[in-house]
This record gives C-alpha cells, structure tokens and sequence, in this order.
C-alpha cells in the first residue's frame, strides 16, 4: 500500500514536473532585450552552425515552409531572397530554420532542401534542418514565417512577423512596412528598434505531435 | 440558356465551346475548392426599400479543415469580404460568431469547423421599385487549413427582387442558428472589470452566480498568450488570469473580447484596464 502510494506521488511528483518545465519553456520562449539563446543545428551542407560563434555580427533567423502559402508569397515574389541578397551582403548571418517533422508539410532531406535554394535563388548564409523542433521550440517560433533577428551582443532585438501586412497576396509586398530590415537598419545606425517585437503571420510551424 | 441556344443552332457551337473555357479563366478553380465551398446567402428572399436585411458567406469545411475567427490566434488569417453593392447599398461589418479555440499544444488558434456563416447587415437605399432586380456580389479571401493551409478567392453573387412585402428565405434558419452565436451585451447586472497586474490581465467577471470557467477570447490577436487561461472564484463570480502576449508593446487602455460560458452564451466584453490595481503594476 504504502509502496503504490510512494509510487503514486513519485509519477505525480514527475508529471508535474515535467509540466512545469513544459510550461516554462513554452511560456515566452525568447523575450526580446533578453539574450537570445545558444542553439546548435545541422544545416543543408552538413555543417554544424551555432549562433554563438557568430557573436559580433548580426544573425536572422527565418522559419521556413517550403509549402506554406505564406512562405510562398515571400519567396515567389523573390522578397525573401532580396532581403537575403542585401543584409547578407551588409555582413549579416542568415539562418533559414526549418523545424518541419518528418512526414509534415515543408519537412526536407538536404538534398532536397540545396535544391531548393538552388531553383528560388536563394542565399541565405546557411538552412538549418530542426527536423526534431528543437531550435523552433527554444525560440517558441509560431509561423512561416516567423522571424528574429539578434545583435551582435547575442541579445534579441526583433521577434515577429516579417512585415506588417498578415495576408498571403504578393501585391501587398511593396505597401508593407518590413520589420526585419527596419530593425536592421535602426540597430546598425545605433537607434532603439522602434517595432522590436510583432505578431507573426503565416502558417504554423508543422512540430512534431 | 447557353446549352439550348446550342443546340438550336449547330452552326454556332464553336462560339459555344469558346464560351465554355472562358469562365475557366475568368474564375480559376483555386486547390481551396476541394476542401471548403462558400456560398453567398441572404436572409429574405426579396430587398425592401429602406429596410436592412442580412447577407452571409456560407462556408460549408471539409472534416479536419477549418477556417479563421477574425482573430485567428497563434496562425492564420481571417476571412475579408468585399461587397460589390448596388448604388446607394451600405455594408456594415461581418458579424463573427464565436469560434473554438483549436488547440495544438503550445499553441492555439481560433476558427470555425464543419460549417460556419459569416453574416453582415446590408442597407438598401428607400427608393427603389417593386420588382427591380438588384444584384449583390462579394469578394472572399479566405484561408482554410488542415494540417497544411491554402489560400482561396471566390466571387459570389446573388440576385435578389425588390419586393415591399417579403417573406422570409428558406436560409432564415441558418441565420437564426447563426445569430445564437453571436455574443450579446452583457445583462446591465453584471459587473465587468480588468486590470493590468505584471504580466497578466486579470478579468472579472461577477454576474451574482458563479458560472463554470468561461473561455476568454480577446479581439486583438497581439494582446493575449492563447495559452490555457487560469479562473479563480470570486464572490458571486469569477477572475480570469489572461497571460499578456510577449508581442504587447505599450500599454492597452480597454480589454476587448468575448467571454464564452459552458452553456454556450457568449457575451461582449469591453472594459477600461486599470494600470494601477491592487497590487499591479503598468507594463
């Protein structure tokens, strides 16, 4: 009796536990102002990329679905490629992350995934495959897209939406405010990031259940 | 008509033909049309001079497939109507039934399943004719999603006669069933507060009984974390711990939402938020 009462609380004592830290990590995720948390990932080339080694510059990261209409819209309209074009150019380290499950939509082999970049003329500075979910989850990503950009100190200065019109229509590109190169542009001239966090807009991230 | 007038005249069948691909073009068959069908609806059968009646979208959702409150939650994006209106007609907004919080844990969205009608009042202008054909048209951008999305567009119309004394349509039901759903004012009894404490809004709710845990959706999706809500009871009601989004930038000065109840009420909530409550403070 006493044994199966040990045992009871012992599982309780556990599954509350495994709650609490559940809910912890999923809470907030990442706060902006906050320093953004270590990760480490293989990307499409097999190398193994960390964002701290890249501490001094300033890193994007891009969550990706190859089939999300939203990501769609961002990269058939070649959006997404200029701004990887022109930050990457400026010194910026791009990360495209793609935390699809195996079996979910926009879930890629690496193969498949330089493909990819190869036909979308896409340069990001390396695609990060996060098959399991675990950088999506540290960084509580959302949506494709959902994108973060940090300082070169490694603290979160931007946690959002890609721009501020929420809709899958290409024609809505040029009339929207893009919060990535806005934070970009206002950290690199030594200004407070005016729109440093914003609801994501897209699909959601297809997780492992 | 089209059908008939080709086979009366053989000669023309070609021109027929021609006319059978066009409205492939005009409106494309969209991946959507396969999961989800819409269709505009009215509420009477006929326009009365002057008097509002109601138009909807009917969207009829394939099992597993669901579209979007007009705050989708965590992903996905709402339904836009564009009326195309006679002249001297007034649109007013889309009346949005409240949705189920569709959870995937961590996250949640807010949307419809199966079937839903997203109604809107219509003023036609006072003078118009008996018997005049009025057409009504609208625009649909839509996005519907199972465990992938995809995006629609769709052009309805619907013509209606103008009729001074009209009975009620066939789809009057469906608005009825439609407008249960649609969250009312609060009894003047009730007594609504919500304060800025830390990192939640908390929201009380007193209505002199104490009501199972209702469920909170707010208007605004940057507000409010979709996680699960917290309720503690109150004397003749209940508190409502609302975790503040990490996407809330300043302050907000009213909390704005529908409260649903188990029994299926919904009501409108719309209450100033104190910054300065007992033992909160502004963010």
């Amino acid at each position: 009796m006493n044994g199966l009462m040990e045992e009871i609380m012992k599982r309780n004592l556990w599954s509350s536990l495994v709650i609490t830290l559940l809910l912890v990590s999923s809470a907030y995720g990442v706060k902006v102002g906050e320093s953004a948390p270590e990760f480490q990932a293989t990307d499409s080339n097999g190398h193994v990329q960390k964002l701290s080694v890249n501490r001094g510059k300033f890193v994007v990261l891009e969550w990706h679905n190859n089939g999300c209409p939203y990501t769609e819209k961002h990269y058939e309209s070649r959006n997404m490629q200029r701004l990887q074009n022109e930050w990457t150019s400026k010194g910026v380290v791009w990360f495209t992350v793609i935390s699809s499950a195996p079996g979910q939509q926009g879930y890629v082999t690496a193969q498949q995934e330089n493909e990819y970049l190869k036909q979308m003329g896409a340069s990001p500075t390396a695609a990060l495959l996060d098959p399991q979910g675990d950088v999506g989850r540290l960084y509580s990503a959302k949506t494709t897209p959902h994108m973060f950009v940090v300082n070169p100190a490694g603290v979160l200065i931007y946690d959002g939406a890609i721009d501020s019109k929420p809709t899958t229509d290409q024609a809505d590109i040029p009339s929207a405010k893009n919060y990535v190169s806005q934070a970009l542009e206002e950290a690199i001239a030594g200004k407070p990031v005016s729109t440093p966090t914003s609801r994501p807009y897209g699909c959601s991230v297809k997780y492992a259940h | 008509m089209l059908n008939r007038s080709c086979i009366r005249w053989p000669g023309v069948f070609f021109a027929c033909a021609v006319w059978l691909v066009i409205p492939v073009f005009g409106s494309p068959k969209s991946p959507a049309d396969e999961h989800v069908q819409l269709e505009l609806i009215s509420e009477q059968n006929a326009v009365v001079p002057g008097k509002e009646l109601w138009f909807g979208i009917r969207i009829d959702l394939q099992d597993g497939w669901h579209t979007y409150w007009t705050n989708p939650g965590d992903s996905g994006e709402a339904a836009r109507i564009d009326w195309h209106l006679p002249a001297g007609y007034e649109a007013g907004a889309i009346q949005w039934p409240y949705p189920e919080r569709l959870s995937t844990p961590p996250f949640a969205d807010y949307g419809y399943e199966h079937q839903v009608l997203l109604m809107a009042p219509v003023r036609p202008p006072a003078q118009l004719k008996d018997g005049e054909t009025q057409k009504i048209a609208a625009r649909v951008r839509y996005l519907v999603c199972r465990d992938v999305c995809i995006p629609g567009q769709k052009q309805l119309e619907l013509t209606l006669r103008v009729n001074s004394a009209a009975p009620a349509s066939p789809a009057g039901e469906l608005f009825r069933a439609t407008r249960a759903r649609l969250p009312v004012p609060a009894p003047p009894s009730w007594k609504i507060s919500a304060a800025s404490m830390g990192d939640e809004f908390v929201l009380d709710l007193k209505s002199g009984k104490l009501a199972k845990t209702p469920l909170f959706l707010p208007l605004h999706a940057e507000q409010i974390e979709t996680a699960p809500q917290v309720a503690s009871a109150l004397p003749g009601g209940v508190r409502l711990h609302l975790k503040k989004s990490k996407h809330l930038l300043k302050p907000i000065p009213r909390l704005e939402g529908v409260v649903v109840f188990a029994s299926g009420k919904a009501y409108v909530v719309n209450v100033p938020v104190s910054q300065s409550g007992k033992g909160s403070h502004t963010q």
